[in-house]
């Protein structure tokens, strides 16, 4: 695996709250590729998103985006990610353009770069029209298309999205689907945690599988078939997490 | 006797074990049950209460009822209680009309949508009058001791008041409902409240300020005749039988009044709520929106500080409460005189310092989304550097006026007292950023329960700067010894010895 195709690359992660949540996870993600992070609740998923993140720091083991050490170098390492928990990360009293303001000042955007992907993105978003509104008045779906505007407006290489589709309606979970398969196909990476199977089926190139902190199967679709002979994603899961 | 599940009855009886809950929720200040010391604190304060009680009906036995300087008082004190009661019972009727989330459940029931509305209006009415019962109740008691019965009257008042503040603030909350939306209506209620403190404080003040120049205030008012219906509730608070029969009539026909006319608005109104949950964000067509990008991080900063200060009105009310402190100090600055000019210091000091606290703590510690923060690339110090100063700034803005003024008037002592300000100031603020811990924003009122090594700490800046600020132009002007500056070095060691506290016991992250 050549190292400049790595953008993610995570070895001996570990993290305890009194019991182990995530124990010695090693994962890695390619550039141009979407990896799905499957695993009933508790197995520790969100613990894995937030240590990648940075936003939790890891009792062990190392972190590397697109060749920055997140420890090391953590200022470099978030100007190339972008993470979009399964909670949006909002303002109530903020209106659309005062949030992605605010996210590009975060991220030291110049204005000449912000301001047209600020529009183009609610516009694309389909939140152009709410653009005089507080956020707090707007519907869960519509937080989360904010959210996901402030996570694409610094232009991320990596996109880190726990439970990406939650709220969503059919025609933006489309546009959210779209936009994850253009992001891998002009060479951007994804890794993403979901509870619709289905999703992680169309979606990802590869899959890992994780259950009580530990990656129990990883591969593509057809490979855990092989492994499992299940007919689908769903009889995989169960019959890898049932033990 | 249990009544029969369905009833009216029932249906009052599960809201007043929810206004029980509500209550014994905020004495746990979010723990499951308030512990054995609060309790005993509430049970002490009610015994206290009734001992009060009983000293006081000693010094007004004898009283002239029919006396207008009496009867005014009273009146004022009641208008005084009602507004806070009106206050309170719209907050009362927005918790149990929107944000409580069982109307749904009730209303797909076989319930009588009647019965439902009357049940809550009633509800509204007994959670406002408990709280005033709570407080007033042990002086009829107190009274009651020295045989003067009369006092029992308070119950009635309380109950009728209550009744008809229920009422009055049940159809107000679902008018400004259908105009303003439900989350609004709240920001009125509280609104009502502060303006109502604002009020009293103000008037307190008229009156020592009018007493002052030799002018007697009650010149400034006609007094109506003893007899006229102006003062039947004052007179019915005084125990009178008759006035006391009117409010219970009136209370009684409203409450009925009210019941019957507006059950049927109650379900529209539910339903236009829920239909404009973001009413007064319009959707007509506006200009678009012109943003500006690339202001630098801290201004990015500051200005969204602002911004969420600015547009949460209810937090604004709770932080210019603080304010209203001036009002007395503005009072003092327009007599002109040098003698009181040590008392302004010290005021403005404590104000400065005091509105820091609180300007920091909802900007360092309430952050609404404190993991984007930390997700950007920026150094958490610069932003929390940037928050600070979105604290710092409104507060010097304030002052700057009557700072000003102060040096103007008398250069000196007005630019000890400009150092002393600015001391508070920077000291307040770098308590909270050093030692903030994170809360909500809706915790704002209750922040002192957070950290109680902040609170301490912010108390001894705030007292410490007060001090000097006292200390040092009195000095100045001679009318303390020079001793006095052996008393200020000592406030100086306080202030600065707490910040170096505040700065060693900072939580290391």
């Amino acid at each position: 695996m050549k190292a400049d195709l790595v953008a993610l690359r995570v070895q001996g992660l570990r993290k305890h709250f009194g019991r182990p949540a995530v124990d010695g996870l090693d994962l890695t993600v390619q550039r141009g590729e979407l990896y799905a992070l499957l695993g009933p609740n508790g197995a520790g998923k969100t613990t894995t998103l937030r240590m990648i993140t940075g936003l939790l720091a890891p009792d062990a083991g190392t972190i590397e985006v697109l060749g920055h050490d997140l420890a090391r170098a953590p200022g470099a390492a978030k100007m190339t990610m972008a993470y979009l928990p399964d909670e949006p990360m909002l303002y109530g009293k903020l209106k659309p353009y005062e949030y992605l303001e605010f996210v590009a000042g975060l991220w030291g955007l110049r204005a000449e770069d912000a301001a047209p992907r600020a529009h183009e993105l609610l516009d694309w978003l389909g939140l152009r029209q709410h653009a005089h509104e507080l956020t707090e008045g707007f519907s869960r779906g519509m937080k989360q298309k904010l959210a996901l505007a402030g996570a694409l407006i610094h232009a991320p290489e990596l996109l880190i999205l726990d439970e990406p589709l939650t709220g969503l309606d059919a025609a933006a979970a489309r546009q959210v689907k779209d936009l994850l398969l253009s992001h891998v196909a002009g060479g951007g990476a994804v890794i993403l945690t979901t509870h619709i199977l289905e999703v992680a089926e169309q979606l990802a190139q590869r899959i890992g599988i994780i259950s009580h902190g530990r990656l129990i199967a990883e591969g593509t679709l057809a490979e855990l078939r092989e492994r499992t002979q299940g007919a689908s994603l769903e009889d995989v899961f169960l019959q890898l997490t049932k033990a | 006797m249990r009544p029969v599940p369905g009833s009216a009855a029932w249906l009052l009886l599960h809201e007043l074990r929810l206004a029980w809950y509500g209550a014994m929720k905020r004495g746990a200040a979010g723990r499951q049950a308030p512990g054995a010391g609060p309790v005993a604190l509430f049970a002490l304060t009610w015994l206290g209460l009734h001992g009060l009680g009983w000293l006081l009906a000693g010094e007004v036995d004898g009283a002239p009822t029919r006396d207008p300087r009496i009867l005014l008082a009273v009146s004022v004190a009641l208008l005084t209680g009602v507004t806070f009661m009106l206050s309170g019972a719209i907050k009362a009727s927005v918790l149990a009309l929107f944000e409580r989330g069982d109307l749904d459940l009730l209303l797909s029931s076989p319930l009588p949508p009647y019965s439902i509305f009357t049940v809550r209006l009633a509800g509204v009415a007994a959670n406002t009058a408990a709280v005033y019962l709570f407080f007033l109740a042990p002086l009829a008691h107190g009274a009651l001791l020295r045989g003067q019965w009369h006092w029992l009257a308070i119950y009635p008042v309380a109950i009728g008041a209550a009744v008809l503040c229920a009422c009055a603030a049940m159809l107000l909350t679902l008018g400004l409902v259908r105009w303003l939306g439900a989350r609004h209506t709240r920001v009125v209620a509280q609104l009502i409240g502060v303006l109502a403190g604002a009020a009293l404080l103000i008037a307190s003040q008229l009156h020592a300020y009018l007493g002052r120049d030799g002018r007697d205030w009650q010149s400034l008012v006609v007094m109506p005749a003893p007899g006229s219906l102006v003062w039947l509730p004052a007179r019915a608070v005084l125990g009178e039988p008759w006035p006391l029969l009117a409010l219970a009539a009136l209370a009684a026909t409203v409450f009925i009044l009210t019941a019957q006319r507006t059950h049927r608005f109650f379900a529209h109104g539910l339903q236009l709520a829920a239909s404009h949950g973001n009413a007064g964000a319009s959707n007509k067509a506006r200009p678009a929106p012109r943003p500006r990008f690339g202001r630098g991080l801290s201004m990015t900063v500051v200005v969204k500080e602002w911004r969420l200060i600015a547009r949460d009105p209810h937090l604004v009310s709770q932080v210019l409460l603080q304010v209203l402190y001036l009002l007395p100090l503005c009072f003092i600055i327009f007599r002109h005189d040098d003698a009181r000019l040590p008392a302004i210091g010290a005021g403005l000091t404590l104000l400065a310092s005091s509105l820091t606290g609180a300007l920091a703590w909802i900007a360092l510690s309430a952050e609404d989304a404190p993991d984007l923060l930390r997700l950007a690339p920026a150094s958490i110090r610069a932003i929390r550097r940037a928050k600070l100063m979105a604290a710092v700034m409104p507060v010097l803005a304030l002052l700057g006026l009557p700072l000003l003024w102060l040096i103007a008037s008398s250069p000196l002592p007005g630019l000890i007292v400009c150092l002393t300000t600015l001391g508070a100031v920077l000291g307040a603020g770098l308590i909270v950023f050093w030692c903030g811990r994170p809360g909500l924003r809706s915790d704002f009122k209750g922040r002192g329960k957070g950290g109680f090594v902040m609170n301490m700490f912010e108390l001894l800046n705030t007292l410490a700067w007060g001090a000097l600020a006292w200390l040092l132009p009195a000095v100045a002007l001679g009318q303390l010894p020079d001793a006095a500056g052996l008393g200020a070095g000592a406030a100086l060691l306080v202030a600065i010895l707490t910040l170096g506290l505040a700065w060693l016991t900072r939580p290391r992250t």
